[in-house]
């Protein structure tokens, strides 16, 4: 690939990009200058891509022992102001696991891409299988919430890895980005846009102009929970002591943790306007509608263009982010629908578990589930005529 | 942190460095939580001065901690350090981070024996082979003291702890033969016993730019003195010893189970079993360092060889 110029943002235009190269793109778009990694099948490409580009711009890319030294590398130039992420797969999470939720309660703003492959154990590797959905939301002791957004087109990869980025440094949480192995190796066109768009969309890391008051999580006028800009260590911005212990609203360590538990859940569900992004397909007047996010989207959409032929009302309720699961705008979508159906690449159907829980007992749920393998149209298309007759 | 230890009732601390520590900044005078007789209390003072007589920038020398007893040295350290406690021997690899994302950086980092050479062990050779400009300090203190008295790696032949109720029967590792195979470039030992040789080692750490690897050895009174007889592992011989159950037995027991670096070559493994070689084992100031390998990288990618 032609790198062009030796800068952050690739030369406005159009590229041929696998999926993990569009979304490490994606990522030095956002501002990344830190990328702790270590290689698994199937993000590798994104370790080996970023290795290249990163030292040129002026970042630092780190091959680390392992999961747990990579994760926690992270963290620590997170916290010394860096925009940092890691990416790997299941496997990885797991060892991942104990830091993540340690971000979660220092609140450092990191991105994590998980390509997800199949399994229990090392598994199938090079497959895609949705089977980390649970993991994304619940990894880490303790309670807290994360953001996990799913793209389904490289070209989405890179522009929800910028937006991930911008979610992490305004909410200070770990965002994950649910790739899976074929779409980290899919080969499309991405369209980058010009630099002075991209420059508009990034929140850049800094140091608010105020910083005479403490260091606060409360506002001063209201007395309300706020979420303060991420601290910087080895700047004046900086509250002295990282413990990853509950802090009161004041900042300081207390051993009443009820308000801190709050704070960490609410601070993600009280903004999930902001935060739970959604599309629709020929929704308005569908009957039967699919619940989709990733990779099914694709075949939903064209299952959708044939049963429309034929006459059938059938439209897509599409879940760009995940979780925090959008209880109120799922509900809303589904109100008049006589059946729901979830295609899902896996079998549990985490996401047909959520659907369930929100929708109407009376609302038939049909569930498609693959492993391993991407749903042919047909296969949606089948369930589809055999509901509408 | 909830609650404060034990000070000092109504006396005026006369040292000046106990206003600068964290506790003293706060309340004006000495406080720590650590038990009696316990030798993080000498580390982290001696910290504190040096921190205060070098005139260190709390902006560039940061501090990382791992979980132990060493943990709680927090309180006394020097009030405007900046300080991380990470994960559970994960220190070395956050300080990677740290330094990595500011070259200008050089983090100090406390781990303990079990942190360092138990949890974190991969952490701790991966971060000496690279040569990454940091000071590690081991505290060596024998044993599992948070939790209560557990067997480390580091626990000496024949010594007993909570889960080696009869005797400890592991070979036990060595944190200065680990950094020195690892590529450490400035590895020493010394103990509480020896504060000021600790001050003289630290300051030359200081300065160095590199991986520098201080081990200390500690006593823990509470947990190791309390189990453990003053002739270690010869009670199987049928030897009788005293219990170490104040700081002062335990100061003497270490300084008797020490030896100096230059005499130990003249021991031969069965006498240097259990004991401890002290002074500096390597002092290679000239080696590549990490972050400034790097940064020549960073020049090549950037296309000005």
């Amino acid at each position: 690939m032609d790198m062009g110029n030796n800068k952050r943002f690739l030369p406005e235009g159009k590229y041929l990009m696998m999926g993990n190269i569009a979304m490490s793109e994606g990522a030095l778009a956002a501002g990344l200058n830190f990328f702790g990694g270590y290689p698994i099948t199937p993000s590798t490409e994104v370790i080996e891509h970023l290795a290249v580009r990163l030292p040129q711009i002026g970042g630092v890319c780190m091959q680390m022992e392992d999961e747990l030294a990579s994760i926690n590398a992270v963290i620590g130039a997170s916290l010394v102001g860096a925009k940092a992420m890691t990416a790997t797969s299941g496997p990885g999470i797991c060892l991942m696991t104990e830091t993540i939720s340690m971000a979660a309660n220092l609140e450092i703003p990191f991105v994590f891409c998980d390509v997800q492959r199949n399994g229990p154990g090392t598994g199938y590797v090079t497959e895609p299988h949705h089977n980390d959905i649970g993991l994304m939301r619940f990894a880490g002791n303790g309670e807290f919430q994360v953001i996990t957004l799913a793209p389904m087109s490289c070209q989405e990869l890179y522009d929800l890895t910028l937006v991930a980025f911008n979610f992490a440094e305004t909410y200070r949480c770990p965002v994950f980005i649910m790739s899976d192995a074929y779409l980290g190796h899919l080969h499309e066109v991405v369209k980058i846009p010009s630099k002075e768009k991209l420059e508009k969309m990034v929140i850049e890391r800094e140091i608010p102009e105020d910083i005479t008051g403490k260091f606060s999580y409360k506002d001063e006028s209201t007395g309300k929970y706020i979420i303060p800009k991420p601290p910087i260590m080895g700047t004046d911005y900086c509250p002295g002591m990282f413990l990853s212990q509950p802090h009161s609203l004041e900042g300081m360590p207390t051993p009443k943790p009820q308000l801190f538990t709050e704070m960490m859940i609410k601070k993600i569900t009280s903004n999930i306007d902001k935060i739970a992004l959604t599309d629709t397909y020929k929704l308005d007047d569908a009957e039967i509608i699919i619940i989709a996010y990733g990779l099914p989207v694709r075949a939903s959409y064209r299952a959708v263009d044939l049963a429309r032929k034929e006459g059938i009302k059938v439209g897509i309720f599409r879940l760009i982010t995940i979780w925090p699961f959008p209880d109120e705008k799922v509900k809303e979508a589904v109100k008049d629908a006589k059946v729901v159906i979830v295609p899902e690449l896996n079998y549990t159907g985490v996401i047909a578990e959520q659907v369930e829980r929100v929708t109407d007992l009376n609302t038939p749920i049909i569930r498609i589930p693959n492993v391993c393998e991407i749903h042919h149209p047909n296969d949606i298309l089948k369930v589809i005529k055999g509901v509408a007759k | 942190m909830s609650g404060i230890g034990p000070m000092y009732p109504n006396e005026k601390p006369e040292n000046p460095y106990v206003l600068v520590s964290y506790a003293g900044h706060l309340l004006g005078n000495y406080s720590s939580r650590l038990c009696a007789g316990c030798g993080y209390g000498i580390i982290g003072h001696i910290f504190t001065r040096l921190f205060e007589d070098e005139k260190l920038d709390p902006k560039l020398y940061p501090l990382v901690l791992g979980i132990g007893c060493y943990s709680q040295m927090l309180l006394t350290v020097h009030y405007a350090t900046q300080k991380v406690l990470s994960l559970h021997g994960r220190a070395p690899a956050l300080a990677t981070g740290m330094k990595m994302a500011n070259p200008l950086m050089k983090p100090i980092i406390f781990t303990g024996d079990g942190d360092c050479l138990g949890i974190g062990g991969n952490h701790f050779i991966h971060t000496c082979r690279r040569n990454l400009d940091c000071i590690i300090l081991i505290f060596n203190n024998s044993i599992y003291a948070m939790t209560g008295g557990q067997a480390a790696p580091t626990t000496l032949f024949g010594a007993k702890s909570t889960t080696t109720p009869y005797k400890m029967f592991e070979n036990r590792s060595d944190g200065v033969k680990l950094a020195l195979a690892a590529g450490a470039t400035y590895v020493a030992r010394t103990t509480v016993a020896h504060p000021r040789t600790f001050m003289k080692y630290f300051r030359k750490a200081l300065k160095h730019k590199g991986t520098s690897v201080i081990e200390l050895i500690t006593p823990c009174v509470t947990y190791f003195g309390s189990k453990n007889l003053n002739n270690l592992g010869s009670e199987y011989l049928g030897f009788k010893g005293e219990k170490m159950d104040t700081a002062g037995k335990m100061i003497d027991w270490i300084k008797r189970n020490s030896v100096r670096i230059n005499q130990a070559k003249f021991m031969n493994e069965e006498e240097l079993f259990n004991k401890y070689i002290l002074g500096e084992f390597r002092y290679a100031p000239d080696q590549p360092e990490y972050s400034e390998e790097y940064a020549k990288i960073q020049k090549i990618a950037q296309g000005d060889r």
